[in-house]
């Protein structure tokens, strides 16, 4: 028996100095680089020729938008109207560019839930508009501003173009609409006037710099932003979720810019066209093609199953817009007259994440940064 | 032979806890002086050699005398709906103290509940919170302030935060706050405190693992009075299919089982069915640093069971341990998570205060939870109440003019958060994500 508790012991101090050395050697484990790709080249192509250049395009619709917004508030007419709402529109389309990108300044400042969330919160909007008692930079006030805010006072007031100038020219509550339009227009501008400023006083260079392959560097993080985008934002925000993949039956009211209703499929499209465009390098002005992901997993060889898992990926992006062509212009519409339509896209998107966040972050040797939210 | 399981089972309990020295010499001396001790009797009786009992233990949690089931535990499933129903109303903010207080201390016949059978039932969830044999027979005083705690929040959230539903929540102002990106609205006292969060994170420790762990798992509950000869007699409580002591299991089982789909096969739906101790071992269970939690408690009491029944009380106990560790590990895993992703949620740049305040307010219960756990090596509390009143003053500090989550620091919440975990032997880190 003593000889058992002598074991006994042997054994657990044995053990003790397992985990002591196991402990240790994962503690020292030095950033191991398992591949010479240039970081650094792939880091310039995406500030330089993508992710700038969104922004400023993102910042120049902006900014007509403000101008036209001054337009018809100092005269509302349904001439106005519809050069503000096409202005809104392309703003919009633009944002589909830089929403992925919310590393630096825009997370910081978390400029997706500033500009971009929807369902707007209605309600509670029209009571801040007409008490004119808000703040627009508080969090409880994130879905109450932003393009989904403009989408409401620009389609969604009245049925007619004539009903909703009226409210503009309303002689008792004309003036707390124009000054709630102008104030989202302005915290858009301002916000976004921000990021792109950040970028081009500094964060560029801090951005190329950090080259490195830990989990805190511009690569990674980018990654990790890039696919938890794709994820959240792309797959289940703009389809998913719409499509009641998430919840008991369809939710026709939570998709993008429910109240013009006919342009949620293309904001969908651009933004997935911006999507594949990153991953390939491909310049924002489409005029060129840099280092991207693409070149980085090729450039490591990274096979699934006897196919280049570069292609795999760009094959399923065209998967899926061969697949999101079948949509009605109107995802809302959509729901309610074929949502299998919106099941068999989403279930495209869905493998795609597969084959992103599985496969391409185990081939770059990324880890995710970010879990799914504990969800109660 | 039993020895040589119990044995095992024990060590498990200490390689889970390799990092925690201490731990591991406690465990070691136990383990010295419980050797000692077979030694001697087997030395006593080396001469007539004792039969190893047979464990029949069954795939599934199905136990039967003559093909009729012996296993219920109705008054658990039902305490389980009770509950449930009382988290619900403590968001209706329609309701007044009154209705919200007789929910919780529910008496036969009266309509507190949506169903006929919960308000015909005798049960309710009260009188069983901090009311276990073990650690509370003979403390009516610490029973007593357990019950006030949760009575002043019951009231605080009808008398204070309901009448606020609908206005914004500010620093010492109680009221509405939403999560960023249009998320999920909080309703807070003036302090940052959701109540029906702090309330049903408490239950999990104030009703089911007091009553698991220090009331029916106990020894003085198992084998009160003649449980054991009627056990081994097969003497069925009166006009029941079953024996006292394999129904005081049963018991214990129910408070995590109790809602389940299939409560022969619980794990299949595990985290799924309800909103306490089986959702939160489901959720310890998903996280891959404690995967296998699940099967272990589920495991142990079967077991546990299938032992008792055979008569084999060395093993049963040693089951009931397991169960004890393990279910307080849960609890703290739990602490220990929600008051990492508060200090997170807190240290951003645009910091979101509702979602770090629900998840402090979900620590909180944890946290408030743990004073009803149970080391299996000292038979007390991993943290004592007063322990746990020391941790809530830190995270949530009332004290000359401080607003609790409006104003707790990263510091604090580490500081708790490594001491909570330093005692089970887990990192921060591990419970942390």
């Amino acid at each position: 028996m003593f000889e058992k508790i002598v074991k006994m012991k042997k054994l657990i101090i044995l053990f003790s100095f397992l985990s002591i050395l196991m402990a240790c050697g994962s503690d020292n484990d030095p950033e191991v680089s398992r591949d010479n790709f240039n970081r650094k080249v792939m880091l310039e192509n995406w500030a330089d020729n993508i992710i700038i250049p969104a922004y400023e395009n993102m910042n120049t619709h902006v900014e007509t938008m403000k101008v036209a917004s001054n337009t018809f508030i100092e005269t509302p007419n349904e001439g106005n109207l519809s050069s503000l709402r096409q202005a809104w529109l392309d703003s919009y389309m633009a944002w589909q560019s830089v929403d992925m990108f919310e590393i630096g300044r825009a997370e910081q400042i978390t400029l997706r839930n500033f500009i971009n969330v929807y369902p707007l919160d209605l309600e509670g909007m029209q009571q801040s508009l007409l008490a004119g008692n808000y703040d627009l930079s508080l969090i409880n006030r994130q879905d109450e501003q932003g393009f989904s805010a403009l989408d409401f006072l620009l389609y969604g007031l009245a049925t007619s173009d004539a009903e909703i100038v009226a409210f503009y020219t309303d002689t008792v509550n004309g003036a707390k609409y124009k000054t709630y339009m102008s104030d989202v227009i302005d915290r858009m501008q301002i916000l976004t006037g921000d990021v792109l400023s950040d970028w081009k006083s500094g964060y560029r260079e801090t951005f190329i710099s950090r080259d490195g392959s830990s989990g805190t560097e511009s690569v990674n993080s980018l990654i990790n932003d890039y696919v938890f985008y794709y994820e959240k934002y792309l797959r289940a925000g703009k389809i998913g979720i719409p499509a009641g993949v998430f919840s008991g039956g369809t939710l026709n009211d939570r998709v993008e810019a429910r109240f013009r209703g006919d342009v949620s499929k293309v904001l969908f499209l651009n933004a997935l066209d911006a999507t594949q465009d990153f991953f390939n390098g491909i310049y924002f002005n489409g005029e060129g093609e840099g280092v991207s992901l693409n070149d980085y997993l090729n450039d490591l060889n990274s096979i699934k199953e006897t196919e280049d898992l570069s292609t795999l990926i760009n094959s399923q992006f065209d998967v899926i817009r061969n697949m999101a062509g079948n949509l009605s212009d109107n995802l809302g519409e959509q729901v309610g007259t074929n949502n299998m339509l919106m099941l068999e896209t989403y279930d495209e998107l869905q493998k795609s994440v597969v084959l992103m966040k599985v496969d391409m972050l185990q081939a770059l040797n990324v880890k995710v940064d970010y879990v799914d939210a504990d969800g109660d | 032979m039993y020895f040589s399981i119990t044995f095992v089972s024990l060590f498990e309990i200490s390689l889970n806890k390799d990092t925690n020295l201490r731990r591991m010499k406690n465990t070691l001396s136990i383990l010295a002086v419980f050797l000692i001790l077979t030694t001697l009797s087997s030395c006593g009786d080396d001469d007539t050699v004792t039969p190893p009992i047979a464990i029949d233990e069954p795939t599934s949690y199905a136990f039967a005398r003559e093909s009729s089931s012996t296993v219920s535990f109705s008054g658990q499933s039902t305490r389980i709906a009770m509950a449930e129903e009382m988290i619900s109303a403590l968001k209706n903010s329609t309701l007044t103290a009154a209705p919200l207080a007789a929910m919780f201390d529910h008496q036969e016949g009266e309509s507190n509940f949506s169903t006929s059978d919960l308000n015909a039932s005798s049960k309710n969830v009260k009188s069983k919170v901090a009311a276990s044999t073990d650690f509370f027979a003979s403390n009516t005083a610490g029973a007593s302030a357990v019950k006030a705690d949760f009575d002043k929040w019951i009231a605080a959230q009808a008398n204070d935060v309901f009448p606020k539903w609908d206005a914004d929540a500010s620093k010492g102002v109680s009221g509405a706050i939403q999560e960023a990106g249009g998320g999920s609205t909080r309703y807070v006292n003036a302090n940052g405190l959701e109540y029906d969060q702090a309330v049903a994170k408490s239950l999990i420790g104030g009703l089911m693992t007091d009553q698991i762990l220090n009331n029916y798992l106990g020894t003085a509950v198992l084998d009160a009075g003649s449980n054991r000869s009627d056990q081994e007699a097969g003497t069925l409580v009166d006009g029941k299919s079953y024996a006292a002591m394999e129904h005081k299991w049963d018991e214990a089982y129910g408070y995590v089982y109790g809602a389940s789909q299939d409560v022969a096969n619980p794990n299949a739906t595990i985290g799924a069915d309800d909103s306490f101790l089986n959702k939160y071992i489901g959720r310890v269970e998903g996280d891959t640093d404690f995967a296998g939690i699940a099967d272990d408690i589920f495991n142990a009491f079967k077991l546990g069971r299938a032992a008792l029944v055979a008569g084999d009380y060395t093993i049963r106990d040693a089951q009931a341990a397991i169960i004890r560790q393990k279910i307080s590990e849960v609890i703290a895993i739990r602490a220990v998570y929600y008051l990492q992703q508060g200090k997170l949620a807190l240290e951003a740049s645009t910091p979101d205060m509702a979602a770090a305040f629900h998840d402090l307010s979900e620590g909180f219960g944890f946290v408030y939870s743990l004073q009803f756990t149970r080391d299996p090596l000292t038979n007390e509390p991993f943290f004592s109440r007063s322990e746990v009143e020391g941790f809530l003053d830190t995270i949530y500090s009332t004290a000359s003019g401080a607003n609790g989550f409006w104003d707790v620091t990263s510091e604090n919440l580490q500081s708790v958060s490594e001491t909570i975990a330093a005692d089970f032997g887990f990192t921060v880190d591990q419970a942390g994500s």
